[in-house]
């Protein structure tokens, strides 16, 4: 019986390492340390991070525990983690809607005291300031990077169809259309496989059409989808698809998918964020020679001029074990000014440091910080201004939409009906 | 049983038994209990709300698209690589085909991929653009063609089944070849002597013979396409627009899409209620089977 006691104690050992002994969550790390998981899991986006990271734990000696994950996966996956009540201390996140969704839920701490100390205020932009980072009266986000939406054009594929003038109104922009379809040139490359990238054409037309205090209300679910703001918005888009300006089966592909047709002269230009640099820098094209942009453009006269876009944010969960370093982290990610030059050249990403040198951008980022600049109001994207359960709805319309044009109508009545739930009206 | 027997029984135990109960137990139950709240996943303050989210599927059209998808896809998961692995199994049987076991192995490897894997290698086969499919096609019929068979509605469930059936067929076929060498030759040289032709012989001397190795390969293909969710979040994630969504694919999309967690776990607990129910009448049916033969 003797004999058998370590042995007994080796099997109740085994059975509890493989039940409790895994290390859940939530256990207490080493000081020093700051965990962060965030979706900028591209090959390029990575590896400014990590050189970023370095800099940091150089700079401050803090380890930075670093987990990536993909892009989609990413919005269950934190999701996950925040119904395990096992958030890591620091993750990205999108400004807007989605980052109140997760402040209204509790699971996230402000920032209010560090932004102060910090002297944030002299260094991230004032418009995004007040855009992004306060929700219901307290500051929770730090804007690490943005984006702006834009009509992306393969310069050659241009040139060689005679354009030289860029279009600032729709009858200019319906032209343009026509001529490059009437060369043998497809105009518009859409990829809406993953819905999202066709959000762009909706936000644009509304806002361009019934302005940017409209689409707010319609977002917050103040409006109805089957107002005739959005139908007359939607009425236009199906102009250019019925046209044939669109490329063929745009919910088979995805965004590069869309990306690679521009970059190949396969289609003329693609409604994409300024994210399209880094991929196609990254694939050798060279900004200005192969590729270059020009705004969206007007519509309906006396609607003020807005911009579209996403701020890629950085949250402090609320129950950080490391909340000290976390802090650190964020002042240092948006303040340090070289961090952000690695951050805006590897991501195609605007900077909402104020400081920072504009000669990190190409001579592609500089114009599209100058329309950001030049607009009257910068919006989120839809599936960021809006909440994400209506999201999910109107993501789904559009896909539907790209199908079927003829029958918008009908998928604007099924999105005010999600609406309805979802908002309660 | 001595009492030193007994401990060692339950220390060796105690680790499956909380590794089954931590991973599939607990999260059951968990399931169960959030299905009566409206929890959206990340609020911890939830209400409990009785029954309404199970009352609310009865008019969740999305809920009905699900169901009828399910449906589709339990059918045909199980329809087409069963008679696609038997045909395969029959024909490679034969002495007629030369270098069966090379066709075998071709057919078989398919099995060894992930669903993963699977999903991609098809994914591309149906791109309307460049992929193989549409390329034959149009070698063809000499015209160009681009239909894209993972985006359209009518089309995008039916073409994920197809690229489950080639994956799992290789199964069916293993599995059909094998209750095949149980066939005595003797039976069937008795059939060739009353003068049955090959079909009589297959249906009537064969394919009762094959009744067990049937039981078998319907037994996986009904487990197996049940938890047939990874191939479709892979080649269409329940798209486009809902219209590949099982009952596993909507419950996802609801709970961690839509953020309705407790909407999805009332949605789970259906699907495990029909799971249960289909394997209670699978195995009772196989009881039956068993008290008539023997």
């Amino acid at each position: 019986m003797r004999e058998t006691m370590p042995f007994k104690a080796a099997a109740l050992a085994g059975a509890f390492a493989l039940t409790g002994g895994f290390g859940w969550g939530g256990s207490a790390l080493a000081e020093g340390e700051v965990t962060i998981s965030h979706y900028f899991s591209g090959e390029l986006g990575r590896a400014g991070l990590e050189k970023i990271f370095a800099k940091f734990q150089d700079a401050k000696g803090i380890t930075v525990k670093d987990s990536p994950i993909g892009h989609e996966d990413f919005k269950a996956g934190i999701l996950v983690r925040a119904a395990g009540g096992n958030l890591p201390d620091v993750f990205s996140y999108w400004a807007g809607a989605r980052t109140q969704f997760v402040v209204d839920a509790g699971n996230l701490g402000a920032i209010d005291e560090m932004w102060g100390a910090r002297g944030l205020d002299s260094v991230v932009a004032k418009s995004l300031a007040d855009g992004a980072t306060m929700y219901n009266g307290s500051r929770y986000l730090v804007p690490f990077g943005y984006h702006y939406a834009g009509m992306f054009y393969n310069t050659k594929v241009m040139a060689d169809a005679g354009v030289t003038e860029f279009p600032t109104d729709w009858d200019g922009f319906m032209a343009l259309c026509a001529d490059l379809k009437a060369k043998g040139v497809t105009p518009i490359a859409l990829g809406s496989k993953d819905r999202w990238p066709a959000q762009f054409w909706f936000d644009y037309l509304l806002l361009r059409t019934a302005g940017p205090d409209y689409r707010a209300k319609l977002m917050a679910g103040e409006a109805a989808y089957t107002d005739d703001e959005v139908k007359a918005a939607m009425a236009l888009w199906k102009e250019l698809v019925d046209a044939g300006y669109f490329t063929a089966n745009a919910n088979a592909d995805g965004w590069t998918d869309a990306s690679d047709k521009v970059a190949r002269g396969d289609a003329a230009m693609t409604l994409m964020g300024t994210w399209i640099t880094g991929y196609w820098n990254g694939n050798g094209l060279m900004a200005g020679d192969d590729y270059d942009f020009f705004e969206f453009p007007a519509i309906a006269d006396g609607v003020p001029n807005a911009v579209v876009g996403p701020v890629d944010g950085l949250l402090i969960s609320a129950n950080a074990p490391n909340r000290a370093n976390a802090e650190e982290l964020l002042a240092f990610l948006v303040s340090d000014e070289e961090s952000q030059g690695i951050w805006a050249q590897a991501q195609g990403a605007l900077s909402p440091n104020v400081g920072v040198d504009e000669s990190i951008y190409t001579s592609v980022m500089t114009r599209a910080l100058a329309a950001v600049g030049n607009a009257d109001t910068f919006a989120f994207n839809y599936d960021l201004a809006t909440t994400p359960p209506m999201a999910e709805h109107g993501l789904s319309m559009f896909a539907r939409f790209m199908d079927d044009p003829s029958g918008y109508e009908g998928f604007l009545a099924d999105t005010e009906d999600g609406a309805k739930e979802v908002f309660g009206k | 049983m001595n009492r030193h027997a007994v401990f060692w029984r339950v220390a060796l135990l105690i680790a499956p038994l909380s590794v089954f109960g931590v991973f599939v137990v607990w999260p059951l139950l968990d399931s169960f209990y959030y299905s009566f709240t409206d929890w959206n996943g990340f609020n911890p303050n939830y209400r409990f709300i009785g029954f309404e989210n199970f009352a609310r599927v009865v008019t969740d059209r999305l809920f009905t698209n699900a169901i009828l998808n399910t449906v589709v896809w339990m059918v045909l998961a199980l329809l087409l690589p069963t008679l696609g692995g038997l045909a395969l199994a029959l024909l490679l049987d034969s002495y007629a085909v030369r270098g069966a076991n090379v066709f075998k192995s071709i057919f078989y490897l398919p099995i060894c991929l992930s669903a993963v894997v699977v999903g991609q290698i098809w994914v591309w086969i149906y791109q309307p653009d460049w992929g193989l499919l549409n390329s034959f096609v149009e070698a063809v019929t000499g015209e160009p063609e681009t239909f894209a068979w993972l985006a359209k509605p009518q089309s995008a469930l039916y073409s994920v089944i197809v690229a489950w059936s080639w994956q799992q067929m290789g199964l069916s076929m293993v599995i059909f070849l094998a209750g095949l060498t149980a066939v005595p030759a003797d039976l069937t040289e008795a059939a060739s002597i009353e003068g049955a032709n090959g079909w009589q012989k297959t249906w009537h001397v064969v394919l009762p013979m094959l009744r067990p190795a049937t039981v078998v390969v319907v037994a996986l293909s009904v487990i197996n396409s049940l938890k047939g969710f990874d191939i479709l979040y892979i080649m269409t994630a329940g798209g486009p627009f809902h219209s590949s969504d099982t009952l596993a694919m909507f419950m996802y999309n609801e709970s961690f899409k839509k953020y309705k967690m407790g909407y999805g776990s009332a949605i789970s607990v259906i699907l495990f209620l029909l799971t249960l129910a289909i394997i209670f009448l699978y195995f009772r049916q196989l009881r039956k089977l068993d008290e008539i033969h023997g």
